[in-house]
């Protein structure tokens, strides 16, 4: 057992130096000796107890008593833990790579693979909207009607629906990604603007009039706001360079934006999207299942695909 | 003698601060070495790396210079009447088999050894009895390993061509008495050779005043650089000998068929020698005349005394040979029943930085007849502090606590 604790403890020790990769060497060949159920030839797990017995002692020659008398007993704990610890790490690394969290989707626990927690960054909101706490699990889009907002490839099987806000970092983040996931899947796409940045709430009822006047440049008006420098969002002159940009008439859609009546429809929009449930951006529904916070592309992909998306 | 200037001439003895130091009691198996004699070899191949007697050139001349002063060293070392019974080799055992395969022992022969020699006086006799036919006979010690004179006149007789006898063992420090046993030995009209591998370093040696006919011993054990070695042989006995390797500088002259070879040492050292090695070795002889061996023999017995006394009374814990530490040079071989002599020197390696030897020493047969399957060796040399054999005294007696 002490072999093969020391065999995957030195080889990892092994990746800084040479004495540590010599010792892993004669560790293996101890190892494939005893699979092989033959006595280590090498010595080496004497070796090996030899030196730690020698390095506890100093420090206390009642914990060297104590692993001489249970050497075996704490090989075999060591190599259960270590066995548990590597199913463990290998069942993280899979959910890391298929979810963007070591913990599985939309977990934010501690990961060492994504130690920020960045793939589950949110603007929550909370700060600026009453809603009743909730967690991932109350996500749904069952009973939103979403028949209102614009869709791009409305006859796709697969639908994504995204909850952003043009103003924050992590939607921003996620956006393109997503974009470039439905360019590819050609999936059904919502994209649900819910500002959780006050300061560009308008933005809301732009998109809204955009939309109106013609869905077609709604997309376009999207992908304009979500790559320019977030610093613009704010400033009316560049909005209105954007929409004259894309053929549309700014002022008419600043009419139409400071209208009452967008107001009130806008506001009942914003009421469908709490129906989510969601409580932070970006919120995005791959087939109805939300993830939360910026994914890496894979994530979306796999989610969209399956494992082997490419 | 002032041990802490003696150690400040050996540079693995006060490594840079903060550096653990290490308590060296490893020197049966090699010693340490001086600077003077890490600078010889330096010089020699920094200086003057050139072959020697071969050329002609003024590079050549001084190796030939240095490596004649440092044969001439040698026979002041060990008294030889002249220095051409000098006979530079790599080592103890080449020594050894250098007159294993010169001395042209026939069938019958009997070669007379120790019941605990080391293997380089032992497996060159077992392969000669199978080549050739000699005999192997083997002399009891006495139960505390010390040399049993009786039972060794017991074994002359005049078929005896060979007593072949290690002078100090390296299992367990104990000498024999050298001149008694050549005596007896010359009665009995047997030659006698003597590996003074773990004698040379620890005691005046004086061959003349001895009668021995040949000795052999190792550089390395005793300062000089590693891979050097000398084998002794009165003048008379190397003339009539045949070379073991032949070769290059071994020969006067050749035919195609035929060849005149050198008169000793000559004839003996085939090829290119290590002339950096020789010089060292030569550097090794200076410093260890310098100590004197009154200072030597005087510190490895205080230090040997400590031991003993700190690590005697361990439970099951056995020393191999005489409890007297008098009787036991500078050598302390124990072992404790029940434990891997290996785990107690790799514990003492990791804990404290003490290099020690364990194992069975290249004395299996001893060992094997003895059923014990290894001891720890902690051997001293003049350069180590009554600190060290306290440090490695307290050092066993936890490990002893705790295995
Ligand atoms: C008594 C004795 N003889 C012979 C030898 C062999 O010496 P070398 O290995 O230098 O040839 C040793 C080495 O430890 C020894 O102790």
């Amino acid at each position: 057992m002490f072999c093969i604790v020391a065999f995957v403890i030195l080889s990892i020790l092994g990746i800084f130096s040479a004495t540590n990769r010599s010792l892993a060497k004669e560790a293996l060949d101890c190892v494939l000796r005893r699979v092989t159920l033959r006595p280590c030839n090498t010595g080496f797990d004497e070796k090996m107890k030899a030196r730690i017995l020698g390095s506890v002692i100093t420090r206390s020659e009642n914990a060297a008593r104590l692993i001489n008398s249970h050497f075996e007993l704490l090989s075999w704990t060591f190599f259960i833990l270590m066995f548990a610890s590597s199913i463990y790490a290998v069942r993280s690394s899979y959910l890391f790579y298929v979810t963007g969290s070591c913990n599985g989707l939309n977990q934010t626990a501690f990961c060492v693979l994504d130690p920020q927690g960045s793939s589950n960054q949110i603007s929550g909101i909370d700060e600026t909207c009453k809603v009743k706490p909730t967690t991932a699990a109350d996500l749904t889009l069952s009973g939103v009607n979403l028949t209102d907002f614009p869709i791009m490839n409305s006859n796709s099987k697969d639908t994504i629906v995204m909850i952003g806000s043009y103003g924050c970092d992590y939607t921003r983040k996620a956006y393109p990604l997503v974009r470039e996931l439905v360019d590819k899947s050609k999936a059904s796409f919502i994209y649900l603007d819910y500002p959780v940045k006050e300061k560009t709430d308008y933005l809301s009822r732009v998109g809204f009039c955009v939309a109106k006047q013609d869905p077609g440049k709604y997309w376009q008006f999207n992908d304009t706001l979500f790559a320019a420098d977030k610093a613009k969002l704010e400033d009316v002159s560049f909005i209105e360079e954007t929409l004259t940009g894309l053929g549309m008439d700014s002022k008419a859609i600043g009419f139409c934006a400071s209208d009452p009546q967008t107001q009130a429809t806008v506001t009942q929009q914003l009421d469908q999207i709490l129906k989510t449930n969601f409580y932070g951006t970006p919120t995005v529904f791959i087939n109805g299942d939300p993830l939360i916070g910026p994914k890496p592309y894979r994530v979306y992909a796999i989610k969209l695909r399956g494992l082997w998306y490419w | 003698m002032d041990i802490q200037k003696i150690r400040r001439d050996f540079p693995l003895l006060h490594n840079g601060a903060g550096q653990k130091t290490i308590t060296y009691l490893d020197n049966a198996c090699q010693s340490l070495r001086p600077s003077s004699v890490i600078e010889a070899i330096n010089q020699y191949y920094a200086q003057s790396s050139a072959c020697s007697g071969r050329s002609m050139h003024r590079l050549a001349a001084e190796v030939t210079r240095s490596c004649d002063q440092s044969r001439s060293a040698a026979a002041k070392f060990l008294n030889a009447g002249r220095k051409e019974e000098i006979v530079f080799t790599r080592n103890t055992t080449e020594g050894i088999n250098l007159v294993a395969n010169s001395l042209n022992l026939q069938k019958d022969d009997v070669v007379l050894l120790s019941d605990k020699e080391h293997n380089s006086n032992l497996i060159p006799w077992q392969v000669l009895s199978r080549k050739k036919g000699i005999a192997i006979r083997v002399i009891p010690s006495h139960p505390d390993n010390t040399f049993d004179l009786e039972a060794y006149e017991k074994c002359l007789d005049n078929k005896v061509r060979l007593v072949s006898l290690g002078s100090t063992s390296n299992l367990d420090g104990t000498s024999l008495p050298a001149a008694e046993v050549v005596k007896k030995a010359h009665q009995n009209g047997s030659l006698v050779l003597l590996d003074a591998a773990q004698a040379a370093p620890h005691y005046k040696i004086d061959v003349k005043a001895l009668g021995v006919d040949f000795l052999a011993l190792s550089g390395h054990k005793m300062l000089g650089p590693s891979g050097t070695g000398i084998l002794y042989g009165k003048y008379a006995l190397l003339d009539q000998l045949d070379p073991f390797l032949v070769g290059g500088d071994t020969v006067a002259s050749s035919t195609y068929d035929s060849c005149e070879y050198l008169p000793p040492p000559e004839k003996f050292e085939a090829g290119l020698q290590d002339y950096a090695g020789i010089i060292g070795l030569g550097a090794a002889f200076q410093y260890l005349q310098n100590v004197g061996w009154n200072a030597i023999q005087k510190q490895e017995l205080l230090l040997n005394e400590c031991i003993t006394s700190g690590i005697r009374n361990l439970p099951q814990l056995k020393i191999i040979g005489p409890a007297d530490p008098k009787l036991r040079g500078g050598i302390v071989s124990f072992y404790i029943e029940g434990i891997d002599s290996h785990r107690i020197a790799l514990m003492l390696d990791q804990m404290a930085n003490i290099a020690v030897r364990s194992g069975q020493h290249c004395v299996h047969s001893w060992f094997n007849a003895h059923q014990i399957k290894g001891s720890v060796r902690a051997s001293v040399y003049f350069y180590n502090t009554i600190e060290e054999a306290t440090l490695f005294v307290t050092s066993l007696q936890k490990i002893r606590k705790v295995l």
